[in-house]
């Protein structure tokens, strides 16, 4: 890294920085305002917020400079995390068994006053 | 890549993995930083994989944008994602052997880590102020505030950690005892708490 000098460095992280920030408000303006369904919309935060951590994981943590063997150390566990979460997760889609049943009607908020939903 | 003889391919091949070095190409203290990272990396997954299954089998959900400030969400984001630029220059300077630069970025990213908590510290007692706790909350789901204040919880101490760490290297950068290591090994250490920071934003608080 120092062969590059380090005014280059600085230049790569003020540029990476920038393409964060944009990102960021691209994921806001996908969030907060409701255009899209709700699977393209979850679609298009997961694939902003993997291009933010490749971002993140190869300027700012250096593995763009790192050996592939600790490249691949540290996305493997995740990509698998991922798959798992994914094998498991339809259950929730269609079985009524697991729903969460302890919602209570009302609420007492701390002033004393009952809040209803 | 340039190309290698194949006995130069072997030699290369046979003295890393013959115990004299590093397989990974790195100094042992950025190894076991890296393996602290992903198995906390792992448990952060676990949270966010829960939630998304409590958030699945919920009746209901709160817009999560009408109970917090957008706005707040945005700065602390904003601020963070900064802090980690300013690490990653403080990192660049410290391996330059620059230590005044590496301090002056040190105490931005420091300030920026303290930012950040204040927002939360605001946006908790906040929350705490509307009636939520860890197994109740005036919108009627209890996972939602539980989800919020364990994986917000957790990854403020985490903010927290970092702050402290970032200190310590700051301050023994001022007395000349500091390498390049040291600093990169705190600056890995920030970047992951703002990559955990940026699946909370994404997950939590806009999905």
């Amino acid at each position: 890294m120092e062969s590059h000098g380090h005014a280059h460095g600085y230049r790569q992280y003020f540029t990476t920085w920038l393409w964060l920030l944009g990102m960021t408000l691209l994921a806001l303006v996908v969030g907060y305002f409701h255009f899209l369904g709700e699977g393209v919309k979850a679609f298009a935060l997961v694939t902003i917020t993997l291009a933010k951590i490749f971002l993140i994981g190869s300027i700012f943590m250096h593995l763009k400079a790192e050996r592939v063997n600790l490249v691949m150390l540290t996305f493997t566990p995740l990509l698998l995390s991922i798959i798992l979460f994914f094998f498991t997760f339809g259950e929730t889609l269609k079985n009524e068994t697991h729903q969460i049943q302890n919602q209570s009607p009302t609420f007492h908020l701390p002033t004393g006053e009952v809040k209803e939903h | 890549m340039e190309s290698t003889s194949l006995a130069e391919q072997e030699r290369v091949v046979a003295s890393d993995w013959g115990g004299g070095k590093s397989p990974f190409g790195t100094s042992w203290s950025k190894f076991m930083m890296w393996i602290f990272i992903i198995s906390d990396a792992l448990t952060f997954a676990g949270f966010l994989i829960a939630y998304g299954f409590m958030r699945r089998i919920a009746p209901a959900w709160p817009v999560q944008m009408e109970v917090f400030s957008p706005l707040l969400i945005t700065f602390m984001t904003f601020v963070l994602i900064s802090s980690s630029a300013v690490m990653a220059m403080a990192v660049s300077a410290a391996r330059a052997g620059d230590p005044k630069s590496a301090v002056k970025f040190l105490g931005l990213t420091i300030v920026g880590g303290a930012i950040f908590l204040g927002c939360q510290a605001y946006e908790w007692s906040h929350f705490i102020r509307e009636g939520a706790t860890l197994t109740k909350n005036p919108w009627g789901v209890p996972q939602f505030s539980a989800a919020f204040f364990v994986i917000t919880g957790f990854h403020g101490f985490h903010v927290f950690s970092g702050l402290t760490i970032l200190t310590i290297v700051a301050l023994r950068a001022t007395m000349g005892k500091y390498s390049g290591d040291s600093v990169e090994n705190a600056g890995l250490y920030w970047h992951f708490v703002d990559v955990v920071w940026v699946f909370v934003f994404a997950f939590f608080y806009l999905l």
